[in-house]
């Protein structure tokens, strides 16, 4: 579960998160959408402990991540944009090493198991990362998740430059981890994506939560028109 | 988590073809310097050999003659050359292999290596101990430098900051990668030169413990460098930035300081030129007696106090030959001159030597230098522990030469010689260098630095963790 309460953060004068309220229950997947530096990216940031707060705070699984940096890794998974592994190692190497790290000990067998889970064909296992699209990269990253057993994963712009067909087995591979209970805070620019996973999508501008939205009462026309409002709304008050 | 690093790490070195092929050239260099210093190790002991015997010889065979002719005659000390010399050569081809040893001088040491050389010698040698000194730590940086940058570069630092990674053992984990194959090249190479120079005869006497002590500065010097080349890549964000600062390390630590306390040392306390140092003890050996010269005031002295002890009237009355006599005095008083003038000489030279050792401060590269061409016998230290061993010989044969003439010759009888079985009689000259624990004790200052270092880049290693 992710709770922000008042979560802030400024720059001297700028302020790039300004008192976000979000919850993230259990199976649910929260989009937040908005322009670059809406402040999406500082709230992942936020809540991964890269970044202290202002004020306010971020909780991961009940703990305050200011007070409990290394307690609340645990819980959670972290997919970049451009998830970078290890180019010289194999697929199933780079999972061995990044869920060690976490302090999970796997067979060779169980690694298998979860890049096959996470969607990865068999016959890249061994082969070095450097050979795998952004795509099949992102496909480990969901392993590692997996293998971590993480309550919590966090994304930011997870689909950028994946082509659609790879955009759309990422959407089922995070519906899977939903059906498991992970509550997933994902950041996009990609309504269609945001429209086709989410539950909840929140709408971003200038460090503000503007909007939030259910993702299942809304079509993707009126969440374009939202986005489009929230964004004009911001502009005309400047 | 710090195996897990270690092996990850492991797999993506030797995975990288720069990785391959450094290691690759060094091995080679290193099997090169070895087989190049091992032969000239086999010529210069045999040559040691045949002229150790041969002198003797001539000396033995020289027949009946007056012993102060013999001791005119001269004969010579030679340097052997010490089995762990095939590893660090140190000052040895400088320094010269033998000394003349005769009557009323004292002869610095002559025929070094370095003289036989052409002006191509100023590139210098392919020798294991340039290897070991500045190309191993060259191989660290290119293996380490971008041991921690990499994670900034690649854009994996934030996927291992979400997992939760400690950087203290991630770091530790990477130290172990990165000093693992150099630790294994360091005792591959001693555990072969020890096979090799336990086995080889006429090598002098080869101890394992030295080479072992060898062995383990040598470790420590590249721990050192580990830390600094990590340090360093912690510090900074880009490899090439890395790669820049670590190498300008190593040319301020192996290069430049060497030569910059050179500078100071001879600034600070110089040694006096070759032709003071001789006008001086000529002057002082004119103040005192002259065994050749029975008319000097010295000698009336000498003469007149040898009488009134002996209770007679003549020289011819006593009962030993007065010139042997006065020639073993003359010697005394030569002795006396040469040990003051060396001593101030040997004092210059450990006011140089704290020097270097107050500079070491400054590089791990001194201390480590210093210690092991202390450990291989090639360093000035052994040096002038050879020269004083020949000197105290040369003063030894003086005497036993001047009393068997004064002993069994009569005064003003100069046509007196010696039996030619006499000779023989002498003890040969035979040297035994410093022990390996008098060694150490000498080098403790260099010891504690060189401790001093590792624990202070260690620290200075686990501190820069904690930026992370």
């Amino acid at each position: 579960m992710i709770i922000t309460n008042n979560l802030t953060k400024k720059y001297s004068e700028h302020i790039a998160l300004d008192k976000l309220k979000l919850v993230v229950e259990e199976g649910e997947i929260y989009c937040l959408l908005g322009a670059n530096g809406a402040g999406k990216t500082t709230t992942i940031n936020l809540l991964l402990g890269f970044l202290k707060p202002t004020s306010g705070r971020a909780m991961i699984n009940g703990l305050n991540v200011g007070d409990n940096p290394k307690a609340t890794k645990q819980f959670l998974a972290y997919i970049p944009e451009n998830l970078m592994l290890y180019p010289s190692l194999t697929a199933v190497e780079n999972l061995d090493y990044f869920s060690g790290i976490a302090g999970k000990k796997l067979t060779t067998k169980e690694l298998r198991q979860f890049l096959e889970e996470a969607g990865l064909q068999s016959n890249a296992f061994t082969k070095r990362i450097s050979t795998f699209s952004k795509g099949m990269r992102q496909k480990v990253g969901i392993a590692i998740a997996l293998a971590k057993d993480a309550k919590v994963l966090l994304l930011d712009e997870p689909t950028s430059g994946l082509d659609p067909k790879a955009s759309n087995e990422f959407g089922q591979l995070l519906q899977k981890l939903r059906s498991r209970g992970v509550a997933t805070l994902m950041a996009t620019h990609d309504l269609f994506r945001a429209k086709e996973v989410a539950t909840h999508i929140g709408i971003m501008k200038n460090g503000v939560l503007m909007k939030e939205l259910v993702a299942k009462d809304i079509s993707l026309s009126v969440l374009e028109q939202a986005y489009l409002d929230t964004m004009n709304y911001k502009e005309s008050v400047l | 988590m710090i195996l897990k690093t270690f092996i990850k790490e492991t797999k993506e070195l030797f995975r990288e073809g720069r990785v391959r092929i450094s290691l690759i050239i060094v091995l080679l260099l290193l099997g090169v310097a070895v087989w190049i210093s091992a032969r000239q190790y086999h010529t210069v002991n045999e040559q040691y050999i045949t002229a150790k015997t041969t002198e003797r010889s001539v000396w033995d065979d020289q027949g009946e003659k007056n012993p102060h002719s013999a001791a005119h005659y001269g004969t010579y000390a030679f340097k052997p050359k010490y089995p762990l010399a095939l590893v660090d050569q140190g000052v040895d081809k400088y320094v010269g292999t033998s000394i003349f040893l005769e009557a009323h001088n004292r002869n610095d040491a002559q025929f070094s290596a370095a003289a036989d050389q052409t002006g191509l010698a100023r590139f210098g040698d392919l020798t294991p101990d340039f290897i070991l000194l500045f190309i191993i730590p060259l191989l660290i940086i290119l293996l380490g430098y971008n041991s921690l940058t990499k994670e900034h570069e690649m854009g994996t630092f934030s996927l291992l900051k979400s997992q939760g990674i400690s950087f203290l053992k991630m770091i530790l984990g990477k130290w172990t990668a990165l000093f693992l194959p150099i630790l294994l090249i360091t005792l591959a190479l001693f555990l072969i030169a020890g096979m090799v120079l336990s086995r080889v005869e006429d090598f002098g006497v080869f101890q394992w413990d030295a080479l072992l002590t060898m062995c383990l500065i040598y470790i420590f010097y590249y721990a050192v460098f580990t830390n600094l080349v990590l340090i360093v890549s912690a510090l900074v964000r880009k490899s090439g930035v890395s790669l820049v600062i670590s190498l300008s390390v190593w040319i301020i630590a192996c290069l430049v300081t060497p030569k910059m306390a050179t500078n100071v040392a001879n600034n600070q306390h110089p040694y006096p030129t070759a032709q003071e140092f001789a006008t001086n003890i000529a002057k002082d050996k004119e103040k005192g007696l002259d065994g050749h010269n029975p008319w000097s005031e010295e000698s009336k002295k000498l003469e007149q106090n040898v009488l009134a002890e002996h209770g007679v009237d003549s020289l011819h009355q006593l009962p030993f030959n007065f010139d042997g006599y006065r020639m073993q005095k003359g010697e005394e008083h030569a002795a006396e001159v040469y040990f003051k003038h060396y001593k101030l000489l040997k004092s210059q030279y450990e006011k140089q030597s704290n020097v270097y050792q107050s500079l070491a401060v400054l590089s791990p590269y001194l201390p480590t230098r210093f210690i092991s061409m202390a450990v291989a016998h090639t360093d000035y230290g052994a040096h002038w522990d050879f020269s004083d061993a020949a000197e105290n010989y040369r003063i030894t044969t003086q005497k036993y030469l001047n009393e068997h003439f004064a002993e069994n010759s009569d005064y003003g009888e100069w046509g007196w010689q010696a039996d030619a079985d006499f000779w023989k009689e002498l003890p040969a000259f035979e040297y035994e260098p410093r022990t390996l624990k008098s060694t150490l004790k000498t080098h403790k200052g260099n010891l504690g630095i060189i401790g001093g270092w590792l624990l202070f880049s260690f620290g200075a290693l686990l501190l820069t963790s904690k930026r992370f």
